[in-house]
């Protein structure tokens, strides 16, 4: 009689143990990826880079943005340049400082826990600099061929000197970007800014050829600017 | 709407990486205008076969008939002195003037214009008057000097 008791004990105990499998197997599979919000600094390295390696150029510019929603980020960049432009019949520098605040708009499908960006952008942006027109020589016609070179008189060159202080402008631009998480909140991006001026203070018997933020500036008063950056994510929260 | 980003990023690098190369278009530093009138009937152009050339230097108009010439004048300086010859005759003209140098575009930088044009002394030869239409050398659209012969 014992012997059947425990036989059926341990059927039993079977019985419920496989059923508990079936029990848990039926549990749904719904695992979370939280992206993480925080604040994310860094700087330009194309500035840095052509700035050791061009004596005309010196600048530094730091990027940072802060994810507001999950592919929505206010973003921003503050800079200071010092440039000295060589053209063929004028030479000036230009020195100043400048930033840019905006937003970018994220339109990668991050899968997992990847935390890429492609994103689109806007930026309003403002400087203030002073340019320095260093010589210039006048651009006088040959009597026949309209050719500097064969002009008849010996070429006029001025070293002018002239200094143009506490100008500003301020503009907007279009950005088009991606950043990529190549280590642990560590990011590599690249950007492309079309921008066009809203309004600049002019110098006289001179021209903001080139404003600290902006870029060259072109006859249309638009340009296009390029930064590639390291940043680093500092995690506040995870959501 | 991620690949249009995407591939529009690509393109436009590519494109806005070339400089767009800019020629100098617009008017530069003005040349003097000489026009060559009749001294009977002093609203007719009498053409000259000239010569003309600045002081020490090759010439400009080289056995040409015209009646209109155009001379450039010396930014770097205050004065010039041309002379201007009727086949073989010469004669020679000095110019004072004051000069502004203005800056016009970024392709072409600056360009001088000259103002108070006067003229100190003038030669006799074959011509026989000259009057200044003009003392602001600011663009090419009419003539500044009038010449008599």
């Amino acid at each position: 009689m014992l012997k059947y008791i425990i036989s059926l004990c341990l059927v039993f105990s079977f019985i419920t143990a496989s059923a508990q499998k079936e029990k848990k197997a039926s549990v749904q599979d719904s695992i979370v990826y939280k992206k993480k919000y925080g604040l994310r600094v860094g700087a330009d390295l194309s500035k840095l880079i052509i700035g050791a390696r061009d004596a005309n150029f010196s600048g530094l510019e730091l990027v940072a943005d802060y994810r507001l929603r999950k592919d929505f980020y206010l973003a921003g960049e503050i800079g200071f340049i010092e440039k000295t432009s060589e053209e063929d019949n004028y030479n000036f520098t230009t020195k100043g400082s400048y930033i840019n605040l905006g937003i970018n708009i994220n339109t990668f499908k991050n899968w997992l826990e990847m935390d890429n960006e492609i994103y689109y952008g806007a930026r309003y942006g403002f400087s203030t600099f002073s340019q320095t027109l260093n010589s210039y020589t006048v651009f006088q016609q040959g009597t026949d061929t309209g050719d500097l070179s064969t002009a008849y008189f010996k070429p006029k060159t001025i070293e002018a000197n002239e200094k143009f202080d506490s100008l500003s402008a301020h503009w907007i631009s279009f950005v088009l970007g991606m950043k990529v998480e190549t280590f642990k909140n560590l990011y590599l991006g690249a950007s492309i800014n079309f921008s066009k001026l809203l309004g600049a203070s002019e110098p006289n018997n001179f021209k903001n050829l080139y404003i600290p933020g902006f870029n060259k500036v072109y006859a249309t008063n638009s340009s296009v600017s390029f930064n590639y950056t390291i940043s680093y994510r500092i995690p506040l929260y995870k959501k | 709407m991620k690949k249009y980003v995407f591939a529009l990023f690509v393109a436009l690098v590519g494109i806005y990486s070339c400089e767009i190369d800019d020629f100098c278009s617009l008017e530069t530093t003005p040349r003097l205008i000489i026009s060559f009138y009749d001294v009977e009937d002093p609203t007719e152009y009498k053409e000259v076969p000239l010569y003309a050339w600045a002081n020490e230097m090759d010439s400009i108009y080289n056995a040409v008939i015209v009646d209109s010439i155009y001379i450039p004048l010396d930014p770097s300086a205050n004065s010039i002195t041309y002379k201007l010859s009727h086949t073989k005759e010469v004669d020679q003209i000095d110019f004072t003037y004051e000069v502004d140098d203005v800056f016009v575009s970024e392709s072409c930088g600056f360009k001088s214009t000259f103002k108070n044009l006067k003229i100190v002394s003038n030669t006799n030869v074959w011509i026989q008057r000259i009057d200044i239409s003009n003392a602001i050398i600011e663009n090419e659209t009419q003539a500044h000097v009038k010449i008599y012969h």
